[in-house]
């Protein structure tokens, strides 16, 4: 019989990641992408203008996680008339207080005013604002600061990637696997679904859902990215469950009695994964490219919160703050960099035919 | 009553280019507590005919005709058809198999002990620890060296014959009535293929398990079997007893592969002797009886035109030959037939065909 047919070896996961340790390029991607999470979860304590942990009256609180969800702030500084403003507040109302505050003070949603830190100016806006020394990648039109926009919009750049190509998986596979295992007349279906869906236009249809919703959030732009961009991973999972489906394991798993969703789930999926993570790879790249385009295009979240795409937008309307265009262009430019070198370096690392032609 | 049955069996593969009857009215029976081997040359349906018993024939084959009855208490039960629900608790449950091929027939993303034990789960209503321990007391009969380590060892990490013995712990983890071994040591090491073979043989005899073993060795027939069914070109052309099986071969193809057997011991002088022309494929199977373009008896146009019954020579032993009875005696007392006696009896207008004069 075929000796040559898949010998995934359970080592293969950890030989993978020795060979896409080897891979410079890669391996710089993937700090760049897990600094990016880390600047995602820690944006609030980056760039904000609520302390992260502050006493006051002789109590603790961490005011700065109202940044996550607004219920997560403590209701007393609204009580005590804060109006969000902390660092004048927190010392008049109460003298014995302290606070660690973020490293950057600023915030991503309005414009810092005059000697609300002390003895620093107000916010410059227009084309004021260009790069400085508190205003690192400089300010908007109306005076916000752009680099805390850009930390706070991390999260959205990140969670689209996710999200969508989480929804994507999802359906890819279970769709690629139902057609590939099962064959005949379902995988006549599947395929010729998957080619239907092939041939929808993403952004048209982002756009014109968009156009119908009343209120569009990025939720729904990452839901349609989702069901609509599966379908490469679907024909990649056919094409491994119709391969890994007559490998002898498979029919040593049959011959004990395995059913066909433990057969697909247990016995073909763990040896399918590593070739389907390629696409989804790429996939959370080009997610995270067209969400920044529909921002551009003014369909992006709502504001306030801003992704790097509507920033983009803002320095439509002036083209001379090229501040709008150079920091959130070269942050989606690197981000995408990075997710395609990951996934680039997860193919050579997983594809065994690339590996022998290298050696 | 016998355990297992198969009555005039129909396997065929419809390809493209036609019907393909890869076994073709096979019959055979296997006693409780016996071994039956099974023996041909490669492509003559021996494993087709292993892989129908489970129906595990992979499209586009399908079973045709027969039945195949599995004894059960009060009666026996038609395996080709049971739904596929009550088909899983016969696999690995009733009946266990063991491949050919151990390199690939373990899943190599799973421990040994978990495929033991998920083969116990499937049929045993067992918590997980319980199905742990009996996959170590199967490592242990099937004597791996080191049970409790090599537990939790994944299957790349194990030799061959390794392998097969986990294989075989796997096969026999549910106490099946009968196993079913194709080709068990054709991957092995000859040093292993013994050991493998005496375990199979002592572990069937203890657990009074009945064993089908599918072999193109003559050797390994001659130490394991009780009794032999010899199958050519999709037919089964003589069954007998072992011992009177070697000692009075009847069909002109077991004599011709007894006399193909190198003699050990013995210096070998000349050529080694082979039987002329090739297995035919299933597409193009001769008429009348299959193996009449290579027999060294065939009597045209009988042979070629007429379908020898598989009849009864002698008690318990069965040939499908319109002549068998009539081809003298066997010489040698393993069967050896020395002078591969072409039938020259006068008047009987017998005659040697060979290949390059075949019809």
């Amino acid at each position: 019989m075929n000796a040559s047919s898949p010998i995934r070896s359970s080592g293969f996961w950890a030989e993978a990641w020795r060979r896409f340790r080897r891979k410079p390029l890669a391996m710089a991607a993937l700090a760049f992408v897990s600094l990016l999470m880390l600047v995602a979860g820690l944006a609030p304590a980056i760039a904000g203008t609520k302390p992260v942990i502050c006493r006051y009256k002789g109590r603790l609180y961490a005011p700065c996680l109202g940044y996550f969800d607004r219920r997560l702030e403590p209701t007393i500084f609204a009580k005590d008339k804060f109006r969000g403003t902390y660092p004048r507040n927190l010392v008049e109302k109460d003298p014995g207080s302290w606070a660690v505050w973020p490293l950057v003070f600023q915030d991503p949603y309005r414009s810092v005013r005059d000697d609300e830190w002390p003895g620093r100016p107000a916010n410059p806006a227009r084309d004021e604002g260009r790069p400085s020394r508190i205003n690192l990648f400089g300010t908007d039109q109306a005076g916000v600061d752009v680099f805390a926009k850009m930390v706070h919009g991390t999260t959205i750049a990140l969670l689209v990637g996710f999200v969508s190509m989480g929804i994507a998986g999802s359906i890819g596979i279970v769709v690629g696997a139902l057609g590939g295992y099962l064959g005949g007349w379902v995988d006549m279906l599947t395929s010729r679904v998957t080619e239907i869906v092939m041939c929808i236009p993403t952004l048209v249809l982002i756009l014109s859902i968009m156009a119908l919703l009343e209120k569009p959030t990025i939720w729904h732009t990452m839901a349609i990215i989702g069901a609509t961009g599966w379908t490469g991973i679907a024909r990649l999972t056919r094409g491994e469950f119709l391969r890994l489906r007559q490998s002898e394991f498979v029919t040593a798993a049959r011959a004990t009695g395995a059913g066909p969703v433990r057969i697909m789930l247990r016995h073909i999926l763990p040896n399918a994964l590593a070739p389907i993570l390629v696409p989804i790879t790429f996939g959370i790249a080009s997610a995270i490219l067209t969400e920044s385009s529909l921002s551009f295009l003014g369909f992006g979240p709502p504001p306030p919160s801003a992704s790097w795409g509507s920033i983009l937008n803002d320095a439509r309307s002036n083209l001379s703050m090229w501040w709008l265009v150079v920091f959130p262009g070269v942050a989606i430019f690197l981000t995408v960099l990075a997710y395609n070198l990951i996934g680039e370096g997860l193919q050579e690392a997983t594809d065994p035919r690339l590996r022998e032609a290298r050696k | 009553m016998p355990l297992l049955e198969i009555n005039n069996l129909v396997t065929a593969f419809h390809t493209p280019a036609g019907r393909v009857p890869a076994v073709d009215g096979v019959s055979l029976s296997i006693e409780r507590g016996k071994t039956l081997g099974l023996v041909g040359e490669s492509g003559c349906g021996k494993s087709v005919t292993a892989m129908s018993i489970l129906r595990l024939v992979a499209s586009p084959g399908v079973i045709e005709s027969g039945e195949i009855l599995l004894a059960r208490e009060g009666g026996s039960v038609d395996l080709t058809q049971l739904p596929e629900p009550e088909l899983r608790k016969v696999r690995g449950g009733r009946i266990g198999m063991i491949f050919q091929e151990p390199m690939t027939s373990l899943n190599p993303v799973f421990t040994i002990g978990d495929q033991i034990a998920e083969a116990v789960l499937l049929h045993r209503a067992v918590p997980r620890a319980a199905a742990r321990a009996r996959a170590l007391e199967m490592l242990k009969l099937v004597r791996l060296a080191d049970p409790e380590q090599r537990l939790d060892e994944y299957p790349h990490q194990l030799s061959g014959g390794m392998r097969q013995r986990v294989m075989i712990a796997m096969a026999l983890a549910c106490e099946p009535d009968l196993v079913i071994a194709d080709e068990p040591t054709t991957a092995l090491d000859v040093t292993i293929q013994a050991q493998i073979l005496e375990l199979l043989s002592d572990l069937r005899r203890r657990l009074q398990t009945s064993l089908l073993l599918i072999t193109h060795d003559l050797g390994v027939v001659a130490e394991t079997c009780d009794e032999v069914a010899v199958m050519y070109a999709g037919r089964i052309v003589e069954r007998a007893p072992a011992a009177e099986l070697f000692a009075n071969p009847q069909h002109p193809y077991t004599i011709g592969l007894l006399a193909a057997r190198p003699a050990t011991g013995v210096r070998h002088e000349g050529p080694l002797r082979t039987i002329p022309g090739m297995v035919p494929l299933p597409q193009n199977f001769p008429a009348g009886c299959r193996f009449h373009p290579r027999c060294a008896y065939a009597r045209l146009p009988h042979c070629a035109g007429d379908v020898p019954p598989l009849r009864d020579i002698r008690p318990q032993h069965q040939a499908r030959c319109h002549y068998a009875g009539e081809l003298g005696p066997a010489t040698g007392e393993k069967g050896d037939a020395a002078h591969f006696p072409h039938f020259s009896n006068a008047g009987n207008e017998l005659r040697p065909l060979f290949p390059e004069g075949g019809s």
